[in-house]
């Protein structure tokens, strides 16, 4: 379970975070929306523990993500904002290497799912984008982790490979929880179980996503607007 | 830690630093013993153990430049550190990938001693104990280099900063600050110089107090590493 008490984030004199609680369990997928600067990457940066929290709790299974790490760490899945990956490294190199450290031994499932196959012995930098955030979903999926983070999974994909991510995620989530950050309103009614608005570091919505074609876009622009 | 070693050892092998430092090194070396040998018709490996620190200061910071700077510069570190490994792991496989480099690079100079032998009697046991000198020098380096490669993002700053910071180091034991320092500042200075520690091991002395100087500071700069890969911001 992942929860979040009180939490604020500062740097400086901005804040980028403030008092944000939530809670996810087993089989929510979260969509968590919110325009650029909101605190949608700080928010999943504390979650793994990359990030301290200015105040308050973050609790993954009960624990605190930066005192016990190493053992809440091998259960989570993360891709980062802009999925940085090392560019002088081959897909095989780098994925072997990730396997190794979460102990995956089914990697060629992973790679065979995501359709890496065919650039598996190329170089990352001369990969497309859409391969390249197909390599950064392998990291996060290797290890069979309980949790899946995702900062902006489809950025860069075509609707095609949208869709294969979408139904992957659905797939995911029955075992899991799932937290996906998005611009793409659609995307939120296509996936998610659970809705999270944020603005200027503040939760505006936190509930069930709402029914109806293009009802999490009234929304989103009804409560951005009041924010 | 093994899957990151050999992680970090192919990106460096892969690297034309990577392959650039052992040959530079090597090549250069090996000029100055056969001029030593040919021209000047010396054959000793004094002035091998003399250039070599020198030599060090500055291959060792072009190697280690982009260490940490660069995962920082590109954000895969946020990557690494949200792996099952623990910030010691991280710093400890980065420091033994360097180093596996830097005695590769000693290494290929070998072969100065060993044709050396042909042709004057050497003492096996004092080469054995300049090249262990030779290693703990480097590993102090690299680790001070690796500190500051983990502070700095730019890694050409980070370059700058070690290659400053360790001549500063190499020359507190030069003439030129014994003549103008008074006696006591230069006793203390003398005491931080790597090269006068170098000096006991090049003359086949395990001295325990030289040996310890080089430990101590290898650990320093790796548990300060560690300690700002520590800090969560």
């Amino acid at each position: 379970m992942i929860e979040l008490l009180h939490v604020y984030k500062r740097f400086g004199i901005k804040i980028a975070v403030s008092n944000l609680s939530f809670k996810a369990q087993q089989g929510d997928i979260v969509g968590f929306v919110g325009p650029n600067g909101a605190g949608k990457t700080t928010t999943m940066r504390l979650i793994t523990g990359y990030l301290k929290p200015t105040e308050g709790k973050v609790k993954i299974f009960n624990e605190n993500p930066i005192i016990h790490r190493l053992s809440i760490l091998p259960r989570l899945g993360y891709l980062p904002e802009n999925n940085p990956l090392p560019i002088d490294m081959t897909v095989r190199e780098y994925l072997s290497f990730i396997a190794e450290v979460k102990k995956e031994k089914q990697i060629e499932k992973i790679i065979e799912e995501l359709h890496i196959d065919d650039v598996y012995e190329k170089k990352i930098d001369q990969l497309s984008r859409g391969y390249k955030q197909r390599v950064g979903l392998a990291t996060a999926l290797c290890g069979k982790p309980d949790i899946l983070l995702l900062d902006e999974p489809t950025s860069g994909l075509d609707p095609i490979e949208q869709d294969v991510i979408k139904d992957l995620i659905k797939k995911l989530a029955k075992k899991r929880i799932v937290i996906f950050s998005t611009h793409i309103l659609s995307e939120i009614e296509d996936v998610a179980t659970r809705l999270l608005i944020i603005n200027d570091g503040s939760l505006l919505f936190d509930g069930s996503k709402p029914k109806g074609k293009g009802s999490v876009e009234t929304l989103f622009k009804k409560l951005i607007k009041k924010s | 830690m093994k899957a990151l070693y050999k992680k970090e050892l192919m990106q460096l092998l892969n690297s034309p630093v990577g392959y650039s430092v052992p040959i530079v090194f090597a090549l250069f070396l090996g000029y100055l013993f056969i001029k030593d040998v040919f021209v000047i018709g010396s054959a000793s490996l004094k002035p091998f153990f003399s250039v070599a620190p020198w030599l060090l200061f500055i291959l060792i910071p072009a190697l280690s430049m982009r260490s940490i700077s660069e995962e920082k510069r590109t954000n895969t570190i946020e990557v690494l550190l949200t792996l099952p490994l623990s910030e010691e792991t991280v710093v400890f496989a980065k420091l033994l990938s360097l180093f596996t480099i830097i005695a590769i690079t000693l290494g290929l100079t070998l072969s100065i001693p060993l044709v050396l032998g042909f042709i004057s009697a050497l003492y096996v046991p004092e080469i054995i104990v300049g090249y262990v000198g030779l290693l703990l020098l480097s590993s102090l380096y690299l680790s001070f280099s690796l500190f500051v490669s983990s502070r700095v993002l730019n890694q050409i700053a980070s370059f700058s900063v070690s290659v400053i910071i360790l001549f500063l180091m190499t020359t507190l034991s030069s003439d030129f600050l014994a003549n103008i320092l008074p006696k006591a500042v230069q006793d203390v200075l003398l005491f931080g110089s790597p090269l006068l520690h170098l000096d006991n091991f090049v003359k086949g002395v395990v001295d325990l107090r030289s040996l310890s100087y080089f430990i101590l500071l290898i650990v320093l700069f790796y548990k300060l590493t560690v300690t700002e890969l520590k800090k969560r911001i």
